[in-house]
């Protein structure tokens, strides 16, 4: 191992855990507030559906840069309450991923065939019972593929916090480099780090997928 | 109260749009009866029964299930649907569960069952519809026979007073027909009310108690199946009959 990366190991180690963190922490709430999202938006809830249809728009416009932006400075400024890099960020991503995972969940939902729906129904469950038993299992054992593409774009994604002075993996070899200038050495180092990664989680995808996924 | 049908349909009438689907069908049918509906593609024969368990709804006339009417705004319909099966075309399994969970889903969350319960009752059912040794497999797994005599059997976990058949053999090949037929047969001679849209005349022939002839969104014969196949009282349940039967 270079002498570079191996003198600044504990700190390139310290930033991967943080990498790991803002992740998983992004990926729960992400996935709980997608799934929220696609859910309103697929039973057409009066008000909130167009709410969350707004919500995903703007999202969709907003380069991910900006949405730390907002979330570590415009938002505590406009409603007076403090906040950290760690958590504005957490924030960002959450918000950020969401809106495209609850399209995701959408397009699951509404690959559910509506006869299935009417042979719940016939059974004498609830419109409730039907989407909590039927209808959701299905979409997200369906969506399977398109939430860990997702959840790997994310960890890329969260690279983009070490603008706002979250010392993750890239902000941390951005420090190294700041103070040792080995440029090739550690960015290679940690693009490799980071394809270990994804290839892991996206290796776990495939095999949830295949686990757990729907055949007809 | 016995004697009062099960299913009284009168004078129902239902569009699509601008489009009439059904032009005031009248139908009454008699707790242990078994009918079956038949006409031409586009006849409404499937939408008449999805109006039963108000699948669909419908613009005017009545239907009182169990002395109940369907269309009225303060039906508890998930009530109602639990008391009248329905068996589908395309059988309509939930693909992510087992056999046995499928049978047992509405009995625990519609009828309150012990998940032990439901799933006795489960095991019960799926030997009585000859698929024992299928209860932990998959419906991708299974033939289109054998998913659709767990349909069968998904619909008698409720303990219903009838079964609505929505054309339950038009998806099988021709050698699992029978045994799906096989299994409605056992069970019309065992007591249960059902409603059959078919095209099996053969089914018809031996099974059903009336044959309902329906085309153009009207019931055009209602007769014992007796008379509908021996003497068709009108011209288009003739040529009907001659079309099918001719091969």
């Amino acid at each position: 191992m270079p002498d570079v990366i191996l003198k600044n190991l504990p700190f390139l180690l310290h930033g991967l855990w943080l990498t790991v963190e803002l992740s998983v922490w992004s990926i729960v709430l992400g996935t709980l507030l997608g799934l929220l999202v696609g859910t309103i938006r697929f039973v057409r809830v009066p008000v909130l559906n167009v709410l969350a249809a707004i919500y995903v728009e703007i999202i969709r416009g907003t380069p991910l840069l900006v949405v730390l932006f907002i979330t570590y400075f415009a938002l505590p400024a406009l409603f007076g309450y403090r906040t950290t890099a760690y958590r504005a960020a957490i924030f960002g991503f959450v918000l950020f991923i969401a809106a495209y995972l609850a399209e995701d969940f959408r397009a699951g939902l509404r690959a559910v065939r509506p006869t299935l729906i009417q042979a719940g129904l016939a059974t004498g469950l609830t419109r409730w019972q039907v989407l909590r038993h039927i209808i959701l299992p299905q979409a997200v054992r369906r969506v399977l593929p398109s939430l860990f593409n997702q959840y790997v774009r994310l960890i890329k994604f969260t690279s983009v916090a070490s603008v706002i002075g979250v010392t993750e993996l890239t902000g941390a070899g951005l420090l190294i480099n700041a103070r040792d200038f080995h440029p090739v050495t550690i960015l290679a180092t940690i693009a490799i780090v980071y394809l270990v990664v994804c290839s892991a989680l996206s290796l776990a995808g495939r095999a949830l997928y295949a686990q757990f996924g729907v055949r007809t | 109260m016995t004697d009062q049908p099960i299913i009284a349909i009168r004078d129902l009438h239902k569009n699509y749009g601008t489009t009439p689907v059904l032009r005031g069908c009248s139908l009454s049918i008699a707790r242990g009866e078994v009918v079956v509906v038949c006409g031409p593609s586009g006849s409404g024969k499937s939408t008449l029964i999805k109006c039963i368990n108000g699948l669909e709804g419908y613009q005017s006339g009545s239907i009182l299930v169990d002395g109940i009417e369907v269309g009225a705004k303060g039906t508890d319909l998930p009530k109602l649907r639990a008391r009248v099966g329905m068996v589908f075309q395309h059988f309509e399994l939930y693909p992510h569960m087992s056999v046995l969970q499928n049978i047992a889903l509405a009995q625990v969350h519609v009828l309150k069952r012990t998940r032990t319960a439901a799933l006795e009752r489960a095991r019960e059912l799926l030997s009585r519809v000859g698929l024992s040794d299928k209860a932990d497999a998959m419906p991708a797994d299974l033939s289109g026979g054998q998913q659709q005599r767990v349909a069968i059997a998904r619909a008698l976990a409720l303990d219903p007073q009838a079964i609505l058949f929505d054309e339950p053999t038009s998806a099988l090949d021709p050698e699992m027909i029978h045994e799906v037929l096989q299994v409605m047969t056992e069970l019309a001679s065992s007591g249960m009310t059902m409603v059959v849209v078919t095209h099996e005349m053969g089914f018809a022939r031996s099974v059903a108690d009336r044959v309902v002839f329906m085309d153009a969104g009207e019931i055009v014969e209602d007769a014992s199946s007796d008379v509908f196949f021996s003497a068709p009282r009108t011209q288009r349940a003739a040529e009907f009959l001659s079309k099918i039967l001719a091969h």
